[in-house]
């Protein structure tokens, strides 16, 4: 696929994308296309971001990542967003920034168990 | 209008590109490391400059963003973004949280710069361009 712009990695029926690079706009508007058309292609049941080398996330970032969110959610399937930095937390809620459609988890491990959790649910 | 001067400042990065929004905050973040601000303010002061950055470049197409060091009784990081873009025509609109013009955004911009920042000023005139200043205190404990 010509557009990706971040490496993903399939595991069961999951995708995991560890966020490597420095997210400006059009990359993350990219990775948008990117995430939405694997899940799609490979069956995907559930997103998992990991923020945790990003330092900067501003509004828009922060309301693109919601956007896919709520997207993935249409075509069936959940996003968890798991190691966001504690002073990346702490901007975001004070700018009043609120994510809708997100799962948020510590680590992998718990991005896991909660999107396990969140399939017995729905 | 308030005239910014450049040799007033420090630093200066000319917003032209949507990646000088990334230029943009990953200076102010080095600048702000290297006057020892704390990783927590280092994070607000450059997530304000995005927001800052972002409005030039969307809303003026280009600008600058200037960047001193205040010395007085306590240092102080000041940031003007200044453009001479299509300006704001209902300021005090524009600072409130929730108002945008485009879509794709939560209106967060401005106000949240103003959340994040210890004092914030901003003069707008249609058809001649926007200054905003912005600046943050270095807390020592």
């Amino acid at each position: 696929m010509k557009d990706r712009v971040v490496t993903t990695i399939k595991l069961y029926n999951y995708l995991i994308v560890p966020v490597q690079i420095e997210l400006d706009d059009s990359t993350v508007e990219a990775m948008q296309r990117q995430i939405l058309s694997e899940i799609e292609e490979k069956a995907i049941e559930g997103v998992i971001i990991d923020v945790s080398l990003i330092d900067i996330l501003d509004s828009y970032i922060s309301y693109s990542l919601s956007e896919t969110a709520i997207m993935a959610k249409m075509m069936g399937c959940d996003t968890v967003i798991c190691g966001m930095q504690p002073h990346v937390a702490l901007t975001l809620a004070q700018m009043g920034v609120n994510m809708r459609g997100i799962i948020f988890a510590q680590d992998l491990e718990d991005a896991l168990s909660k999107l396990v959790k969140a399939r017995e649910h729905s | 209008m308030r005239d910014i001067k450049m040799e007033d400042y420090d630093m200066l990065v000319k917003i032209n590109d949507e990646r000088d929004i990334v230029v943009a905050r990953q200076m102010v973040k080095d600048f702000a490391k290297r006057m020892g601000f704390s990783l927590a303010d280092i994070t607000k002061i450059s997530t304000a400059v995005s927001e800052l950055a972002r409005n030039i470049f969307r809303y003026a197409g280009s600008g600058f963003i200037y960047i001193r060091e205040n010395t007085g009784e306590e240092k102080e990081i000041e940031i003007a973004a200044v453009d001479k873009g299509p300006g704001i025509e209902n300021v005090e609109a524009a600072v409130e949280a929730g108002f945008t013009t485009s879509k794709g955004s939560l209106g967060l911009g401005l106000s949240g710069v103003r959340r994040l920042m210890d004092s914030f000023f901003i003069e707008s005139e249609v058809n001649r361009g926007t200054v905003v200043i912005v600046t943050k205190r270095r807390r020592t404990f």
